[in-house]
């Protein structure tokens, strides 16, 4: 679904590129978990696959068509929906009017139906209440879940995700993974997260390790 | 059309920075309303004062051309001895009437100045007044006590038109008076001689044969409380003047004066043609025998400042505009910097560039909407002032330069007509018995008490206008801000 070519980045100059000649292929109704020590460009190189930066070198792919061709824009909008640490939601909003924004951004299947965007927050255990408060009245846990509600309303056959429980509890880790995996594997969707903490990436059915230039799959 | 949305949500949310936001424009938007207004009002007060001003050309005898005339015969002359004669040449009415078929010429009066002695009743003598008599240049050298103004009617006159001399009692003389012996006389000189309107008074010729002519009084006018008894040889009261039509003064100038004038005074219907009217006049009458001169000086004067009110509305207009552009500039971008995790967010989602700028736009004009009710119900109260501040020193300024103007006119002369003369043009006139000169300086003070007031009303294009002007603040703000967003990647917003 996802093909990476012969990927590379770097700052200022190639002898110091974060990674190169990187090759990997992303599956739809597959979860997978880049890991890596700090500054090692797991971050940057989820930002690629998202399409907030372009590639210094190489291709990436969606369904055959390079994203540079689709637009980074249109890409972001039809084909990625991203979950980000801080959760990045549209604070001036609800959690209500943020997914109905996503959709509407996103032109997506469900775009205005305020039902199925109650019903997604209620599956992810947002009280109607609390649906309707600014959403930065909830706490992370919640806010998380709104987010990753987001990228389930959305049509995005791809979801990556940037330390997605580097703010949360154990409780709420554990519950914002488990929702990781319904989306991949009920949605059947291709999920890509980027984590350094080894109870997510053990929990994904795949990880790869970003060291020393090069991504290495993990048993 | 999310956009509208977001900016909705916004506002809402944020309703503290919004009230804020509407407040600034409202100022904003206030002050340029404020200068609109100013700036409409100038308009139509100045349209309305060119109205009311009026300008007007006035035909008399050459006295340039007469004078020359008369030195000529002087050198050319052997028998030194001989006093130089000044011959004048009455206006013929046939002239005059030609010049009122011009266009533009919206009416016209003829004027005499003349004099005769009260005879059925006593004229009010003044302790100085002596029998001196008036000029005696054109050969008619008496002078009687009473001034007798010829006029083709006297709301014409311009003591009458700007209501300095008013009549108390019966009716002023029109057009139709013409051929008879109606008289207009003075109410000091009706007490005095308790008279009133329907008595006869008898006048005597000064000149040929001193006729007695018998007038019915139709009319009793109050003069100018202003006017004073000028002193000097031949002067007399302001009350001994009268008011008769032009057919009698010239009855009583006598037989060759039938169908003159002294001068014929025409009042144009539009002041700017003041110029071309009296060309076209000038064309049709022999200039060495006739001068046409046209005064439109208080038009003028009212013109310029008018122009100095719309001018500074103007000005108003602009600066605030230029300013509130500035103002709101710097607010957006400080908004925009604000808001880039928000940018961030809307691009991470996919959102276009130029939708995120609309829902700032959005956001503004909806604040604008709110500004623009704000502002319509502050712009009449805050225009009013500055209008009427703004008239005040307008008009001042005209008073004084009214003032100044008019005592450089000529002045004097034996004898004083009634203030205010037809076309107050400050012609001196020929051969006329007891001769006075014109002071024109009441049209002036008429037009300044005209534009003492500026109609300032909000209308509903006074609003669609000030909308425009906000708009184009809002959208060169927004484009300046927007230089940001643009720029902006999402990266270094939401991951870096």
């Amino acid at each position: 679904m996802l093909k990476v070519t012969d990927l590379g980045y770097w700052y200022d100059r190639q002898a110091n590129s974060l990674f190169e000649h990187v090759n990997l292929n992303f599956e739809s109704g597959t979860s997978y978990a880049i890991v890596g020590q700090s500054g090692s460009g797991k971050t940057t190189f989820l930002s690629l696959l998202a399409g907030l930066d372009k590639p210094r070198a190489g291709k990436i792919e969606i369904n055959g068509e390079p994203i540079n061709e689709l637009g980074l824009t249109t890409y972001r909008r039809s084909q990625v929906a991203i979950v980000f640490q801080s959760y990045n939601l549209l604070t001036y909003m609800s959690p209500l009017n943020n997914l109905m924004t996503a959709m509407a951004i996103t032109n997506a299947k469900h775009r205005g139906d305020r039902d199925y965007a109650r019903s997604v927050l209620r599956k992810l255990g947002l009280s109607d209440q609390q649906m309707t408060k600014n959403v930065q009245r909830l706490s992370g846990g919640q806010q998380q879940r709104v987010a990753i509600a987001r990228t389930m309303v959305c049509d995005a056959p791809l979801v990556v995700a940037d330390e997605p429980t580097g703010n949360l509890d154990e409780t709420n880790t554990k519950d914002v993974i488990a929702q990781f995996q319904k989306i991949a594997h009920e949605q059947h969707k291709c999920v890509i997260i980027v984590t350094h903490e080894p109870d997510v990436a053990a929990a994904c059915d795949h990880a790869y390790r970003l060291a020393e230039h090069q991504f290495k799959k993990e048993a | 059309m999310n956009f509208f949305k977001r900016a909705w949500l916004n506002l809402t949310a944020k309703w503290g920075r919004s009230v804020l936001l509407v407040l600034v424009t409202s100022a904003i938007m206030l002050f340029v309303l404020a200068g609109l207004l100013i700036r409409n009002a100038a308009n139509t007060a100045t349209s309305n004062a060119k109205k009311s001003v009026g300008a007007t050309i006035t035909l008399s005898a050459n006295r340039e051309a007469a004078f020359k005339k008369m030195r000529q015969q002087t050198t050319s002359s052997s028998n030194k001895q001989q006093r130089p004669k000044l011959t004048t040449t009455p206006v013929k009415l046939s002239d005059a009437k030609q010049i009122a078929k011009l266009k533009n010429v919206a009416s016209y009066n003829a004027s005499v100045s003349t004099s005769a002695n009260a005879k059925s009743f006593d004229a009010i003598s003044t302790s100085s007044s002596g029998g001196m008599g008036g000029q005696t240049m054109g050969g008619m050298s008496s002078n009687g006590d009473i001034l007798i103004s010829g006029v083709t009617a006297t709301s014409a006159v311009t003591s009458f038109s700007n209501n300095s001399s008013k009549i108390t009692k019966g009716r002023g003389i029109t057009a139709s008076d013409a051929g008879t012996n109606n008289v207009v006389i003075e109410s000091e000189l009706a007490k005095q001689d308790k008279l009133s309107v329907g008595d006869t008074i008898k006048l005597k010729g000064t000149t040929g044969k001193k006729t007695t002519y018998t007038m019915k009084i139709v009319g009793i006018y109050k003069a100018a409380s202003s006017a004073s008894t000028e002193q000097g040889p031949g002067a007399t009261d302001p009350a001994n003047s009268v008011y008769t039509s032009y057919t009698f003064a010239n009855t009583v100038k006598g037989s060759k004066y039938k169908n003159t004038a002294d001068s014929v005074t025409f009042t144009l219907s539009n002041p700017a043609k003041a110029s071309s009217v009296t060309a076209a006049g000038k064309r049709l009458i022999s200039t060495s025998k006739y001068s046409l001169s046209s005064d439109d000086s208080s038009y003028q004067t009212v013109k310029a400042s008018m122009n100095n009110v719309k001018s500074f509305a103007d000005k108003i207009v602009w600066l605030v505009a230029i300013a509130g552009t500035i103002i709101l500039a710097l607010i957006i971008i400080l908004m925009v910097r604000e808001r880039r995790y928000e940018i961030g967010v809307l691009l991470s989602l996919g959102e276009a560039r130029w939708k995120i700028v609309a829902q700032f736009f959005a956001e503004m004009v909806m604040v604008l909407v709110v500004s623009l009710v704000l502002a319509g119900f502050g712009g009449k109260f805050v225009g009013n002032k500055l209008g009427q501040q703004l008239i005040s020193q307008q008009t001042t300024t005209t008073a004084t330069t009214t003032i100044g103007s008019t005592n450089q006119q000529p002045g004097g002369g034996n004898g004083q007509a009634p203030s205010g003369n037809p076309g107050g043009s400050g012609q001196p006139s020929g051969n006329q018995t007891g001769g006075s000169a014109r002071h024109g300086h009441q049209m002036t003070k008429g037009a300044t008490a005209d534009q003492s007031q500026l109609n300032i009303d909000v209308t509903l294009l006074d609003l669609v206008e000030l909308g425009g002007f906000g708009l184009a603040i809002m959208f060169l703000s927004i484009m300046i801000a927007s230089g940001g967003i643009l720029r902006l990647q999402p990266k270094k917003v939401l991951i870096d």
